[in-house]
């Protein structure tokens, strides 16, 4: 906002308060923090002005105005809560509310419905009309969203996303007044790599994502703020859990990364992930078997296995895990000789959300390839040839070995598995330390312009699964010396000591929506 | 076909001369013409898009998905959008219409004055219900609001043939006439 831009005063609901020119009397509010209900506006999306629900009356003017649009001028009286601007109110939810179904008991959206709040606010509490009401149906807009003709209200932001923000206008109004509803062209379904956000955008339940319908009541969520591991760009997000499960993600707001909106893969991912078999406990490998050990056994084991090896670490790892557990590899592996680690990266193409460019689905579809390099793993093709006349001790973080040759780790004098399932090739490690999903624990990812981000835990881990950052500092600890760490954050501050791509931050600073070092931002400058 | 129309009301005339093909070519001959005149009238394409489909549909009789997509084509806009247009306004038929198309006026005046025996004569004469097509593909009745002869009720219009003062009673006879 220009600095020099003149301030306009004027009053709402009996506050003075002062805005740039050309503020909108809505956002005026915000700043008093007075929300003034809306359906069609939304902060991502052009206003249009369209569903008259934020009507205020502005003294001395003959009709109310809507907030959403109207700016603000020197000296003018808003009232939001006055008996003109409630009854405007009151007509518009009477209006909205002639043809909905009423049917919150089985709606996705009850508990999070603007028609609902704003219903039981301003609304009456019957209805008058006594005609049946008109029943137009559902359907599908894509494969994963089903459309509720009759609960929508027509506030047209899914149409404004698809033409703004993902700038494939599709999506339109059809019919008009009580017959209306929103359609494509013909009865195809479309597909866009950002669709479900127009199930974010919608402020009641007439656009639901299947993967979601009838799963939870909204109510009964917990949120947590986390970061997706869909690819490198690092989303905001807000995981929805509900008995120890992600049922599903929802963007968080971040203007340098995100803004509104996230796309379909990375909710696609977490959701459907973590429905396979879990390692929960600890596994050491006794006269050929892998026998069930708890944590002071295999700590014990893991201590005494690795001291005197010989031969050098190397490691394989995952760009999913966080760079507080690749810290601690790194760290393990320099008690023994680091001798490179190296991570695989799968890929598919780049999408960018034209409305927003900063956003893409990016080609690297994992969250913390550059926390990896950063931290000194280095992308290979081949992780397996990596490693293949490799006779010293050999770490595995997190990656599957889906595709592990029969000889896998055959040569090595020590073989350390750390990961949450387990492969056959996983299988044939002598010790396995069960480690959490990045929903079951506290890190960061760096994302792929170094930025880095927090996530925190929304589930509990399974079983014994404990992050490596705490299992490996044990070792570590009983190794080297020093204190083993007591959260992640201590991980971190120790991690961001030795390495200059994470100089200068903390958990502290990094907050919940990311910071970029000070090194890394004079690097990516002078480059 | 000429076309002595002033270029402010060239497409302004529903289907007066309807050749009523659904699968003649569009916007072709004399029709290019027109469609290049109403182009000059507006300082945009998309504003082009009421007249256009007006033209469509004098032409092919209704607006099928194919010439929302052409028509889209030419004045370059989104399909879906012309398709949000053309269902915003009734005038515009998206199923296949009878080559008779009855409009009875179902407004207040006409109301009051017997509208609805009007409509259901008309149903009961072409077998056919509201918005269906007579079987020999003549006839579609439709109810319309007001169409502004309130003092001659009941008003029905058959393509653009006005029909003041109808009966019940007179509806046989109108039928005739039209053949």
């Amino acid at each position: 906002m220009d600095s020099e831009s003149k301030l306009i005063n004027l009053t709402i609901d009996g506050t003075e308060v002062s805005v740039p020119e050309g503020t909108t009397i809505l956002k005026a509010a915000e700043r008093l923090g007075i929300v003034i209900p809306r359906y069609c506006w939304h902060p991502g999306l052009s206003a249009p002005a369209q569903c008259r629900m934020c009507l205020v009356e502005v003294e001395g003017w003959p009709k109310p105005q809507p907030a959403c649009v109207q700016q603000v001028q020197d000296g003018m009286v808003v009232n939001t809560d006055c008996v003109e601007a409630r009854k405007a109110r009151r007509g518009v939810i009477e209006f909205l509310l002639l043809n909905h179904p009423l049917d919150c008991p089985i709606c996705d959206a009850a508990g999070q419905c603007m028609l609902q709040d704003y219903a039981h606010e301003t609304g009456q509490l019957r209805r008058r009309a006594v005609e049946a009401k008109v029943v137009l149906g559902r359907d599908h807009v894509t494969p994963e969203i089903v459309y509720f003709a009759d609960r929508c209200i027509l506030c047209t932001r899914c149409v404004r996303f698809m033409d703004e923000i993902a700038q494939e206008p599709v999506l339109q109004v059809i019919n008009r007044g009580h017959k209306g509803y929103i359609d494509t062209m013909t009865d195809e379904l479309f597909e866009h790599p950002f669709s479900m956000n127009i199930v974010d955008v919608c402020p009641v339940g007439a656009l639901v994502n299947e993967d979601f319908l009838f799963k939870a009541r909204s109510w009964d969520l917990d949120q947590t703020a986390s970061i997706c591991p869909g690819c490198s760009q690092g989303c905001n997000v807000a995981l929805g859990t509900k008995e120890n499960r992600v049922v599903r993600l929802k963007p968080r707001f971040n203007p340098e990364v995100n803004s509104y909106w996230m796309c379909d893969h990375g909710r696609r991912e977490v959701v459907r992930w973590g429905a396979g078999m879990r390692a929960e406990v600890p596994l050491v490998r006794e006269a050929e078997r892998l026998v069930p050990a708890d944590w002071a056994r295999a700590l014990d084991a893991t201590v005494e296995a690795l001291r005197g090896v010989e031969g050098g670490a190397k490691a394989i790892v995952d760009p999913g895990a966080s760079n507080e557990s690749l810290y601690i590899v790194r760290r393990l592996m320099d008690q023994v000789g680091f001798d490179g680690g190296s991570f695989r990266v799968s890929s598919g193409p780049q999408q960018v959300l034209k409305g927003f460019p900063k956003l893409a689905l990016r080609e690297d579809r994992a969250a913390n390839a550059s926390g990896a390099e950063a931290l000194g793993y280095g992308r290979v093709d081949d992780i397996y040839g990596a490693v293949r006349s490799h006779r010293g001790v050999l770490f595995v973080l997190e990656e599957g070995l889906d595709d592990a040759p029969e000889d896998f780790a055959d040569g090595s004098a020590l073989f350390v598995y750390i990961g949450s399932v387990l492969s056959p090739a996983a299988r044939k490690a002598d010790i396995v330390l069960p480690s959490p999903s990045f929903a079951e624990m506290d890190g960061t990812f760096t994302n792929f312009e170094g930025r880095v981000q927090r996530f925190t835990q929304g589930l509990r881990p399974p079983g014994l699964a404990r992050p490596i950052w705490m299992s490996g500092s044990v070792v570590l600890a009983r190794l080297g010396g020093g204190e083993p760490f007591t959260s992640a954050a201590a991980a971190f501050a120790a991690l961001a000591e030795e390495f200059t791509a994470f100089s200068g931050l903390s958990y502290e600073k990094i907050g919940l929506t990311g910071a970029v070092s000070a090194a890394a931002e004079s690097g990516a400058t002078a480059s | 076909m000429s076309d002595a129309m002033h270029a402010a009301i060239a497409g302004a005339q529903p289907s007066q001369r309807a050749e009523k093909n659904p699968d003649a070519p569009l916007f072709e001959g004399v029709y290019k013409e027109r469609f290049d005149s109403i182009l000059t009238r507006y300082p945009n394409k998309r504003a082009a898009l009421l007249p256009v489909l007006h033209m469509a549909q004098e032409i092919r009789g209704w607006i099928s998905p194919e010439t929302m997509t052409r028509v889209a084509e030419l004045l370059e806009l989104t399909p879906a959008y012309v398709r949000s247009v053309a269902s915003f306004y009734t005038m515009f038929a998206l199923r296949p219409v009878g080559r008779y198309l009855i409009q009875v006026c179902v407004g207040i005046g006409c109301d009051l004055c017997g509208a609805e025996e009007v409509t259901e004569r008309f149903l009961e004469l072409t077998k056919t219900r509201i918005g269906e097509t007579s079987d020999d593909g003549k006839y579609t009745v439709v109810e319309v609001e007001c169409l502004g002869a309130c003092a001659f009720p009941t008003v029905v219009q058959v393509n653009d043939q006005v029909y003041e003062n109808v009966k019940a009673e007179e509806v046989e006879s109108l039928l005739k006439e039209l053949d």
